[in-house]
């Protein structure tokens, strides 16, 4: 087990800017990020945000005990100047950004004790990466990103080189849909780079693949698009590069044609997944075989696999 | 007073000429977006504000570098006005409050060397900042320097001590074993964060009273402030569009050479140039007449432009002036009326007319009107505009009026008229527009002439009409049955 945190570890600690979103409510996103947090490590000076609000000591949605986010001293915080009387570090404040969120101006303060504190950060994807640029000029190492529910935190990964992302029981309660529905965000997520970009199909995907059986898509891509050129067989062996995988809309099942029609789908910019978090216990009372679901997780995404329960304690 | 609308503003080209300002601090940006006009009883402030306009616009080739850090420095501060008043009031600032005020008294101290530079060779009068030293020494007791805002340990003997305390139980929780150990280390944990945050508190309070007594000479620089971007920023509108100190006068207004800035520019995009008017005006009413599309109402545009960017402490945009002080300036153009009220053009011209003689007749006024009763049939708009003018004449203001009306002229103190197509010749313009496919009224336009020269003795309204009829080729049947009657 050791063996498989040292792993990880060297892969976080070469990751400059990373985001955790989570799959469902309850899905360990926060142990993972206190997991994260703790002395020992990731090296450096850490700058640590939200896209959104979270860090509330309960679930608003469940109602189950939420652990406080909690950063050691020197870490770097941007949150909303509403949040900061919420938490408990001795605070300096460094900078005020000029982003307005509901709860007030996003505000970079540097802990100077360890201490709880409630992210707030700014809710659009060029203001994150705004703050994240901004904590490398004061002196990060490392940024960190606690993303939201659902797919605006895919947006997250726009600003960030690697995800971890996090699932659990809450998700459904039926751990084969868990395991499949995460999986295929995993395998979006985690896109391989292009190594050229085709030209762009402007003027329609068809258009475009029959002059260069390759295609750069700037826009969303969605099954209406891909299914009728699958089924008059125009789509096969070639590559079909995305610009932002939070737009790929494609079914799982539509991505299993384009595999089986030897069609690779590719981004401009790649991330990649760090690993992958599960928990085995669902906020809202069942819960899955531990081992069952681990192994069934790890058979299904080609990262590490951690329960929140158990490895990160 | 001066008030001026929007619409006013933009139809005079007012607006467009505070739009090309680039205020820097939020100070600065208020006074360009709340723009406020001298009254005739401040022409002291008036006087000093316009001499330091003068000033910087004439340092400009020396100063360009200054004014560019000035203004960069000035873009970085924040309007802290609230928390500065808050501390006056004797309210507790908070962390990011003492941090913002904290920031703008940095920025005092990065202008006032600057504003030594200035001073050096501009000699500004009345622009400077107190020392903010000793509010600094306050929020940054350690003189440290840093940007960040942080309440030192050794703020009080108190908070070391807590501090301390509360580093030791983070040191013991990392090391604790059972869970009954780390909860008993949790609940000092808490107790000690509640302890620090009241000594905090009790630490902001004392700062902010501390930098209350002073509140009044920081809340004092942001006026400056405000009023030295504004002043940099009329400088270098000055520059652009070549603007004149006028000689303040007890009544009379004379502009040479003026221009608008607004025009000119839409001009210079079409390759064609302003062509500078001149005028002088005396109290009374004065009309301008000219043919259609000669420019009367550009004319008057400007006067008012002028009129007003000096009393908004601006240069004016002329080569040479003489201006008076106004107490009002209210102008009445024909597409500015209000459609929302219910009555016609000619309605509510009559009562919006009302309204701007009421005002008028408060104090020494300008009064523009563009077109006066055109919505009515001729013959009954000019007896009503022949009677305002002669109204005017013994009202206490200087009355501009455009007219097509005849015979309104000669009731004026003062008669313009536009040059327009007085030098030209129309068979020329006629064999130059059969060769070309250009529109006919671009070509005519190419050859009006905007200026304006006074006319002596009584004279009507020119005949220009028919000229462009000609000119634009009207059916020989028609052109013959107009010159019958003329």
């Amino acid at each position: 087990m050791y063996d498989m945190h040292d792993e990880l570890l060297r892969r976080l600690n070469e990751t400059k800017t990373m985001s955790i979103v989570g799959m469902c409510k309850n899905a360990g996103k926060t142990t993972m990020l206190n997991w994260l947090l703790e002395q020992g490590r990731l090296q450096g000076t850490l700058g640590l945000t939200s896209i959104g609000r979270d860090g509330e000591s309960t679930d608003v949605v469940t109602g189950t005990e939420k652990p406080g986010i909690f950063v050691r001293e020197g870490t770097l915080i941007a949150t909303a100047r509403d949040m900061l009387r919420l938490g408990d570090i001795t605070q300096e404040i460094l900078m005020t950004t000029g982003i307005p969120t509901p709860l007030g101006e996003v505000v970079i303060v540097r802990a100077r004790s360890a201490g709880y504190v409630q992210l707030a950060g700014p809710s659009i994807t060029t203001q994150l990466k705004t703050v994240s640029g901004e904590f490398f000029d004061l002196g990060a190492d490392i940024s960190i990103i606690d993303g939201a529910l659902g797919r605006k935190s895919l947006g997250a990964r726009a600003v960030a080189e690697g995800v971890i992302l996090c699932t659990g029981a809450s998700y459904d309660m039926n751990m084969d849909k868990v395991v499949a529905d995460t999986a295929h965000i995993y395998h979006l997520m985690n896109l391989p780079k292009a190594a050229e970009l085709p030209p762009e199909a402007a003027e329609g995907l068809e258009k475009c693949w029959r002059e260069n059986g390759a295609a750069f898509i700037t826009g969303a891509l969605t099954d209406s698009m891909v299914l009728p050129l699958l089924r008059s067989g125009v789509l096969r062996n070639g590559r079909l590069v995305v610009k932002d995988p939070s737009k790929v809309l494609l079914k799982p099942d539509t991505l299993d044609k384009l595999a089986a029609r030897n069609i690779v789908l590719e981004t401009e910019e790649a991330a990649r997944i760090l690993c992958v978090t599960v928990n085995p216990v669902s906020a809202y009372g069942w819960r899955f075989d531990k081992d069952a679901f681990k192994a069934a997780m790890t058979a299904a995404v080609d990262a590490p696999v951690i329960n929140v329960k158990e490895e990160l304690l | 007073m001066i008030t001026i609308s929007f619409d006013e503003k933009v139809k005079i080209g007012l607006q467009y000429a505070l739009e090309t300002l680039h205020g820097c601090s939020p100070f600065g940006l208020e006074r360009i977006r709340r723009l406020r006009f001298y009254a005739p009883d401040e022409r002291e402030a008036l006087e000093t504000e316009l001499y330091n306009v003068k000033a910087l616009a004439e340092s400009n080739d020396a100063l360009k570098d200054t004014y560019t850090r000035l203004m960069t420095l000035m873009c970085q501060i924040k309007d802290i006005r609230n928390s500065l008043r808050r501390c006056r009031d004797g309210e507790v600032p908070d962390h990011v409050e003492l941090f913002e005020i904290k920031g703008y008294l940095q920025r005092l101290e990065n202008i006032i060397p600057l504003l030594e530079t200035i001073n050096d060779t501009a000699h500004l009068k009345g622009v400077t900042i107190h020392d903010p030293t000793a509010a600094l020494a306050i929020l940054d007791p350690q003189h440290t320097g840093s940007r960040g805002f942080y309440i030192p340990d050794s703020a009080t003997a108190k908070l070391k001590e807590i501090r301390s305390a509360k580093k030791e139980v983070e040191e013991h929780l990392f090391h604790a074993q059972t869970d009954a150990e780390k909860d008993d280390l949790r609940l000092r944990r808490t107790r000690i964060c509640a302890e620090e945050e009241s000594e905090e508190m009790k630490i902001r309070r004392d700062m902010g009273a501390r930098l209350s007594p002073m509140v009044e000479d920081l809340l004092a620089d942001a006026e400056t402030v405000g009023r030295l971007d504004f002043m940099v920023q009329k400088a270098l509108f000055a520059v652009r569009y070549g603007g004149t100190l006028p000689q303040l006068t007890d009544g009379e207004l004379v502009l040479e050479d003026m221009i608008n800035p607004e025009i000119c520019d839409l001009l210079a995009e079409q390759g064609r140039a302003f062509v500078p008017v001149s005028i002088a005006l005396e109290r009374g009413a004065t009309v301008i007449t000219g043919a259609n599309m000669g420019g009367k109402s550009v004319a008057m545009k400007t006067v008012a432009l002028n009129v007003l960017l000096l009393q908004a402490g601006f240069l004016v945009c002329a080569k040479k002036a003489r201006m008076p002080l106004f107490h009002s300036v209210r102008m009445l153009f024909d597409d500015l009326q209000s459609i929302q009220s219910g009555l016609s053009g000619f309605g509510s011209e009559i009562v919006q007319f009302q309204k701007a003689l009421c005002e008028v007749e408060q104090g020494y006024s300008l009064f523009l009107l563009d077109e006066f009763a055109r919505g009515t049939n001729p013959d009954e708009g000019a007896v009503i505009v022949q009677a305002v003018t002669r109204y005017l004449n013994d009202v206490n203001a200087i009355s501009l009026l455009t007219t097509h009306y005849d015979k309104v002229a000669e009731y004026a103190h003062d008669h313009y008229q536009i040059i327009g197509l007085r030098d030209v010749d129309p068979e020329q313009i006629r064999r130059e527009l059969s060769m070309t496919t250009e529109d006919g009224v671009t070509v005519i336009a190419r050859h009006m002439n905007y200026g304006l020269y006074r006319v002596e003795g009584k004279s009507d309204c020119p005949r220009d009409a028919l000229n462009i009829c000609r000119m634009l080729s009207l059916k020989p049947e028609i052109l013959r049955l107009i010159e019958e009657k003329y």
